[in-house]
């Protein structure tokens, strides 16, 4: 019952944090990111203006666009909103699992995570959007969506332990699993560095065209696409192994995968081709953010402890 | 249907919608930068003299997108900031030809035509920068009235602000000229006018 509440926690803040990501990469893709120029209020407000009479006239209003406010506050709201539920799942893993040294760490840890990425939210306003910066704080909310689906995935065994026990234990599989989730990270870091340039070749030259800017990038961006079909043979190979497991999630999970990746190269060639647009972006990052997630999941599924 | 199923759908759902609202977002974000420019008021005529000793009349703002600033040459605050982050602009556009930039001194007194000559050698690195001189009378009223900027204990006490005027001599909008993020601004909006045409 307590560790069902736990669970139902740790799947909310996961969601939630997920959503946090959508809302940034939708900040990042529509150049929201300094529609609020102060932080944590936005033009010296708590509710963001909608009018620009309604700004304090300390407050230099000339890049008030009320679109551009909204959307960047509602990536803070969501993340305000993410933090709420960890702080509750903190409370929860501090009243009933003190012992349960994975489930507490995981809560604790994924506290201190949501926390610092929100410093780091203003660190990146305060700096007009120093690339860099916005790359790291795409990298911690990815650690942080890691931890909590760990926190899921290990509440949920804990629940429904009879699920787990008869379940092949594969070392070759587990490895390749603990691989798929270091080149996925690497190749969702390839991904930012990529957008990084693009964007530093375009503040440098305003006039180029999306073709040209990608024409002008350096011949890295070719290891983001080897380095996705390499992930695209690791998941065919995954959901091979995976399809034969009794385990109606982890055969799920597995297809899910291929096909993700799969979707992946196709929106990630679509972007070339069709000159980045928008909304491609956005989804090729967030649903490339699903999979670390997922194969944390996955990981934890097939490498059970609790096979004694 | 079990229950996974149920959750699948709902998920499916989510995401379609999560789609429509960026799809949503992103169309409003770009339709709210042209919005976001909107005609404040039309730069009246004016005739002032660039540092070649040629003539600038608000004619010449015709069909160019113009940034116009006000400095004087020994001002040693906000002056070398804004005329570097002009200098900035100048070579990041210096592909178009639908660009320039007028800087208009404040201290006429001093500021002779070859105290801006030096001044434009020192930051403008193409010729579509004017540095321009008058009657300071005629600068009072041109910043006070044209461009509606204050313009009291002049030389010192000019406005620090940046204007962009569009290819119909239209004020559309305003900006700090030495805040990193306004200039930032201010060159996204150059880029939605010349999109615009």
């Amino acid at each position: 019952m307590k560790k069902q509440l736990f669970f139902q926690s740790a799947v909310i803040s996961t969601i939630l944090s997920y959503l946090v990501i959508f809302a940034g990469g939708l900040v990042r893709v529509s150049g929201a990111g300094m529609g609020c120029p102060d932080w944590p209020r936005c033009f010296g407000r708590w509710i963001p203006p909608t009018n620009i009479d309604q700004i304090p006239s300390h407050i230099d209003a000339t890049s008030f666009n009320i679109v551009l406010a909204w959307t960047e506050y509602s990536n803070r709201l969501i993340g305000v909103s993410a933090g709420f539920s960890i702080i509750i799942l903190n409370i929860i893993a501090i009243f009933y699992f003190r012992k349960e040294l994975k489930l507490l760490s995981a809560a604790v840890l994924s506290l201190i995570l949501v926390g610092a990425n929100g410093g780091l939210g203003a660190l990146v306003v305060s700096s007009v959007l120093d690339p860099f910066l916005v790359s790291l704080h795409m990298i911690l909310a990815l650690i942080l969506v890691s931890v909590l689906s760990y926190a899921c995935i290990e509440s949920y065994k804990g629940i429904h332990l009879e699920q787990f026990k008869d379940i092949e234990i594969n070392r070759t599989l587990s490895n390749s699993l603990i691989v798929f989730w270091i080149l996925i990270v690497i190749e969702i870091l390839l991904g930012t560095g990529i957008r990084t340039n693009l964007e530093f070749i375009s503040i440098e030259n305003p006039l180029l065209s999306k073709g040209e800017l990608l024409n002008a990038l350096d011949s890295y961006k070719y290891l983001h696409s080897i380095l996705g079909f390499s992930l695209l043979f690791l998941s065919i190979y995954i959901y091979l192994k995976l399809r034969n497991y009794k385990l109606y999630i982890v055969r799920f999970l597995g297809t899910f995968t291929l096909a993700m990746i799969i979707v992946q190269i196709f929106l990630g060639e679509m972007m070339i081709f069709f000159e980045l647009p928008q909304l491609t972006r956005l989804f090729h990052t967030w649903g490339s953010s699903w999979l670390v997630g997922i194969i944390i999941i996955l990981y934890n599924c097939i490498s059970n402890e609790y096979v004694k | 249907m079990n229950t996974l199923n149920k959750k699948l759908i709902i998920a499916f759902f989510s995401v379609l919608i999560l789609g429509l609202i960026g799809l949503f977002t992103i169309h409003k974000a770009t339709q709210s930068r042209v919005s976001n420019l909107p005609v404040i008021s039309k730069v009246p005529d004016f005739q002032l003299d660039n540092f070649d000793g040629t003539s600038f009349t608000e004619k010449k703002l015709e069909n160019k997108i113009t940034v116009a600033s006000f400095i004087f040459t020994q001002c040693d605050g906000a002056c070398p900031i804004m005329s570097t982050n002009i200098g900035i602009l100048q070579k990041r556009f210096s592909d178009s030809d639908e660009l320039q930039f007028i800087s208009i001194t404040t201290d006429p007194d001093y500021d002779s035509k070859s105290v801006l000559k030096d001044f434009s050698d020192k930051y403008s690195a193409n010729d579509n920068w004017f540095f321009l001189r008058g009657d300071i009378g005629d600068v009072i009223t041109l910043a006070e009235d044209g461009f509606f900027l204050s313009a009291d204990l002049l030389p010192v006490g000019h406005s620090t602000r940046l204007v962009l005027i569009d290819q119909n001599r239209n004020i559309r909008k305003y900006y700090e000229g030495t805040v990193d993020a306004n200039i930032l601004e201010l060159q996204y909006d150059i880029v939605t006018l010349i999109d615009q045409g």
